[in-house]
């Protein structure tokens, strides 16, 4: 009696467990995400910040969830590059399935990822490259948030032309796709408009010196802005050498630095005295008065001790506009896929999101501008 | 008999890992068995030090897809006229190169490596630069009667492709390396000095064998370039030149089959530490000088140490 | 073209020249005493300009002291690689394998560097960097003065040591005939070790020198080391004299080319040069008095 009572007793536990567990599974839904970034190579740069965006957002979302569902995110290194792109896309599509992707940040990476999330019919976001070509022609399934270089280089363009009143621009840029694209765009509109450009210079991400390239620049006379293209170690470079010619503001002379998409906050402090009046785009305005932003400086001090950098923003962005998409009802890659297309006045860290037909955020408030102080703060010029 | 078995390994492969991921593994591995055996066939048969195995590599994909992609040239017209474009740069520069010897034709081919590598970067209204050619087709489908039999967008019958080209280049050098032909290799090798009073001209094969390795990476090129789509300079860096060449050394130079693992090993090692994120590359690193310190023969060496010990010990009384 | 213009390159061309000499008379040296590349040579110079950076920022030491803090570390490097790889595979006698186990170590300790030190770039200014001295329409700041004057003593010193010292002697004669050297009693190993140290102490030093210079990235000295190869055979490898003349010609290669053409094309002329060099002359721009069967 008391062996077949503990057994029963034993078989009801565990129908009981079993049955508890099964239930603990239905309500553990999660939203898989993929995240393609560069975690190795030169790119890491990239990558480190963008999985600090991430873990912030997941962090905030995943205390609660978002109707009964958690976020998963796994990592794959894209390295920047089309390959190992491919290859990490492929196999995060095989082994992880996730619902959304997320990345990269190169343009090469990312074009040669988009046939493939196509064929898998997964949905990718993208908040990193600016190539035209991501969607134009793009495909159905791929998105960016951020400005692509037209939306950006038109711009520009205009506001040196009407508000600076620049005539003379000489253009600096690194010799990769984002490079070379940006540039193009600003010197066909500013041309348009009746400007002329005295030099495009071209240079590869191994360089260093730019005395030389500032030498060249300082004998080509009158120059009102000289757009200059590139990341943040090199973008320093240049400025030093810039201001240490006298040819920009900070040096004494009358050119204005303007352009670059992807100085930080915190340039201005390794920079020094030759910022000034730096007019440039930037994608996070730290300065913007809302309280999205506000609150998302505070958590992201609170968390890395740093100030935020707009790659971190990006990566952030792009998971709570998951977030948002699931809240209208995504729950698996075609429903996130529509959610993501009819995104109306989204309002994220970086700006506003609205996708047109080619799956381009058209906003024009995620264009900022700021310009450097005597005091080396940034002010925002508000022109959008 | 061996080549009966990997014939068979080769066909099973893609059927065993049917995923998109591994398969494309796969076909990443044919490709740089090639560059290897290519490599391997200048430097460890013909003592010819070539660092700059990457610029040929680059020659082989750009050549054959500008010509499809601007001139329209069918594919395999294009793929020949790639291999043959990157066969002749490696007779040049072995050629330019036949007076030095040692690291002095190692500078002068990283140098080469370099140039190409910049020229292909900077002459952007040939090659596009940086920004790259996309959307680039794998070869034609092998169409019979309006029916089609092979279509190469299929992962697996890209493999085959590769593959199977792959075991004919390893055929055909294997049988040039039994051939007199390769004892004539040999002793260029060993002593060109010695070698010329035999009459043989090193010099000359010399260049045809460097041009036969460097052709040899061109059509890795081509392939390459219609396998991944995408085609970016990037993709030719010197480093490179440098990979492949651990492939060589790590496999075991101066073999044939030596390259073969050491492609295999060093491609899908990266993958397989994928896991352990930031350092596998530190990893790779590491093993590449362990092997060079400890066991210079590479994986050949390691695998007839092993065989040695198997083997047993004496005969009875 | 005014000769402002033309004398400030040139002045550029000097100073980023002098910084290849530094980093290319350390593979010039170990060349001529092994007739052996140490592949990771650039990767000192990184070391060196991060352990610069570190000793100026977690200690507070002074900007000329860090250099020196770099010279040691520099110096500890080399006797590391000296130690685990070109004396064991010395008696192996064979010329490619050190070459190419010093592309694994590079590898790794890049690889390493990103994993401790991060991709993101180091900003490392010191007072020098942004005060400028103006005269005549050229512009100098502090920073290349000091590379320049370091630079130049650092050479002559050398130059002097290979010429007068003992030692200095001893070296080329060991480059020179390394059997009959040690018939003479002098202990080739010895001295291949205190080569291979001077020749990354000055690697590092060149690093501590860079850094301010550099965009300073795990990756920085790879921008650096093919041109230093191209200049150590242009120069004529083993020739101190030649490898100086040819470093000052690099720099203004560079300043020029950038001037005049397109800063994307500074590796290609560098590199036809270097073709050219090899097809013309291939002992070098001075020319060795060594018999080698180039």
């Amino acid at each position: 009696m008391t062996v077949t009572f503990r057994a029963l007793v034993a078989g009801i536990a565990a129908i009981g467990l079993l049955a508890a567990s099964q239930a603990t599974y239905a309500q553990d839904k999660t939203i898989k995400i993929g995240a393609l970034f560069p975690m190795s190579g030169p790119g890491s740069y990239f990558g480190a910040q963008d999985k600090q965006g991430v873990e912030l957002a997941l962090e905030q979302l995943n205390k609660d969830g978002v109707n009964g569902y958690k976020f998963a995110v796994q990592y794959e290194d894209s390295s920047c590059a089309p390959l190992p792109a491919t290859q990490a896309a492929k196999r995060l599509i095989e082994q992880f399935k996730p619902d959304v992707i997320i990345g990269e940040e190169c343009s090469d990476a990312t074009l040669a990822v988009m046939p493939i999330v196509e064929q898998a019919n997964v949905p990718l976001l993208n908040a990193g490259s600016s190539s035209i070509k991501v969607t134009e022609p793009g495909n159905p399934w791929t998105f960016r948030i951020m400005p692509n270089e037209v939306m950006q280089g038109v711009n520009l363009a205009e506001n040196a032309y009407k508000r600076i009143n620049a005539r003379n621009a000489v253009l600096l840029f690194e010799n990769t796709n984002a490079g070379i694209g940006n540039a193009q765009v600003f010197k066909e509109n500013f041309t348009r408009l009746g400007g002329k450009v005295l030099a495009e210079i071209g240079f590869g991400r191994d360089v260093n010196d730019f005395t030389a390239i500032a030498t060249r620049i300082a004998g080509l006379g009158k120059i009102d802005v000289i757009p200059t293209y590139t990341l943040e170690g090199q973008g320093l470079k240049i400025t030093q050498a810039l201001a240490q010619a006298g040819i920009t503001k900070g040096g004494g002379g009358d050119a204005i630095q303007i352009g670059t998409i992807w100085l930080p906050f915190g340039f201005e402090q390794k920079a020094g005295k030759a910022a000034l009046g730096y007019i440039r785009i930037v994608q996070f305005d730290p300065t913007d008065a809302r309280n999205i932003v506000k609150d998302f400086i505070t958590t992201f001090k609170a968390k890395y001790n740093a100030d935020p950098t707009h790659l971190n923003a990006h990566a952030y962005d792009q998971i709570m506009l998951i977030a948002d998409v699931v809240k209208r009802g995504g729950k698996d890659p075609q429903s996130i896929r529509d959610g993501l297309a009819a995104t109306k006045n989204y309002s994220g860290v970086t700006g506003s999101v609205e996708f047109d037909k080619t799956n381009q955020n058209t906003k024009m408030d995620t264009v900022h501008y700021m310009e450097t102080k005597p005091d080396m703060s940034w002010t925002s010029l508000k022109w959008n | 008999m061996g080549f009966l078995f990997a014939a068979l390994c080769i066909i099973a492969l893609p059927l065993i890992f049917n995923d998109t991921y591994w398969r494309t593994n796969l076909t990443i591995c044919a490709i740089n068995v090639l560059l290897a055996l290519g490599l391997d066939f200048i430097l460890g048969y013909t003592g010819q030090l070539n660092l700059g195995h990457s610029a040929f590599y680059g020659l082989g994909a750009y050549v054959s897809t500008l010509l499809i992609v601007k001139l329209g040239i069918p594919f395999w017209a294009a793929f020949a006229a790639g291999v043959a474009f990157a066969g002749l740069a490696g007779m040049f520069l072995s050629l330019f190169a036949v007076r030095l010897r040692g690291h002095y034709l190692a500078i002068a081919s990283l140098g080469f490596a370099v140039i190409i590598y910049q020229v292909l970067l900077n002459w952007i209204s040939l090659t596009q630069g940086p920004l790259g050619i996309y959307g680039i087709s794998p070869p034609p489908a092998i169409v019979v009667g309006g029916t089609v039999i092979v279509d190469f967008r299929n992962l697996t019958a890209f493999f085959y492709l590769v593959s199977g080209f792959t075991m004919l280049v390893y055929l055909l050098l294997d049988q040039l390396v039994r051939s007199p032909v390769g004892e004539t290799l040999t002793a260029i090798r060993e002593d060109e000095v010695s070698a010329a009073s035999l009459g043989i001209n090193g010099a000359a094969w010399k260049v045809f064998a460097f041009g036969l390795g460097a052709a040899v990476a061109g059509a890795a090129g081509c392939f390459y370039a219609s396998f991944v789509g995408t085609l970016v300079p990037d993709a030719f860096y010197v480093s490179e030149a440098f990979t492949i060449l651990a492939m060589v050394i790590v496999g075991g130079m101066g073999t044939l089959i030596g390259p073969v693992f050491g492609a295999i090993l060093l491609t899908l090692l990266p993958e397989i530490l994928r896991g352990i994120g930031d350092l596998r590359l530190v990893v790779y690193g590491a093993a590449l000088t362990f092997v060079v310190l400890f066991m210079p023969g590479g994986l050949v060496q390691a695998a007839r140490m092993v065989q040695e010990k198997l083997r047993p010990a004496g005969r009875g009384p | 073209m005014t000769t402002t213009i033309v004398l400030q390159q040139a002045i550029n061309g000097v100073v980023f020249g002098s910084l290849y000499v530094l980093v290319a008379l350390g593979l010039t040296l170990i060349y001529g005493v092994l007739v052996q590349i140490n592949f990771a040579h650039a990767d000192f110079v990184t070391l060196g300009a991060f352990a610069a950076y570190f000793f100026m920022h977690l200690i507070g030491a002074g900007y000329i002291l860090s250099i020196g803090a770099a010279f040691l570390v520099g110096a500890a490097l080399g006797w590391l690689i000296n130690a685990s790889i070109f004396t064991p595979l010395r008696r192996k006698g064979n010329e490619l394998l050190p070459l190419i186990a010093t592309i694994g170590v590079s590898v790794m300790m890049q690889n390493l560097m990103l994993a401790w030190f991060g991709p993101i770039p180091y900003a490392f200014e010191t007072q020098y960097s942004s005060q400028v001295i103006r005269f005549a329409g050229i512009f100098v700041s502090w920073q290349n003065i000091i590379i320049i004057a370091v630079s130049s003593v650092t050479i002559a010193l050398l130059y002097a040591f290979m010429k007068f010292t003992f030692l200095g002697k001893a070296l080329r004669a060991v480059s020179q005939d390394r059997e009959t050297a040690g018939l003479m009693g002098i202990n080739p190993n010895y001295l291949i070790m205190l080569t291979f140290v001077i020749a990354s102490a000055l690697a590092g030093m060149a690093g501590a020198m860079l850094a301010p210079v550099l965009v300073l990235t795990p990756f920085a000295g790879t921008s650096v080391i093919v041109k230093a190869f191209a200049i150590v055979i242009i120069g004529g490898f083993g020739n101190v004299e030649g490898t100086i003349l040819a470093g000052l010609i690099v720099g203004l290669i560079e300043s020029y080319t950038t001037q005049f053409l397109d800063p994307g094309l500074i590796d290609i002329v560098v590199f036809a040069l270097l073709l050219l060099m090899l097809a013309i002359k291939p002992t070098g721009l001075i020319a060795e008095r060594r018999e080698e069967n180039v």
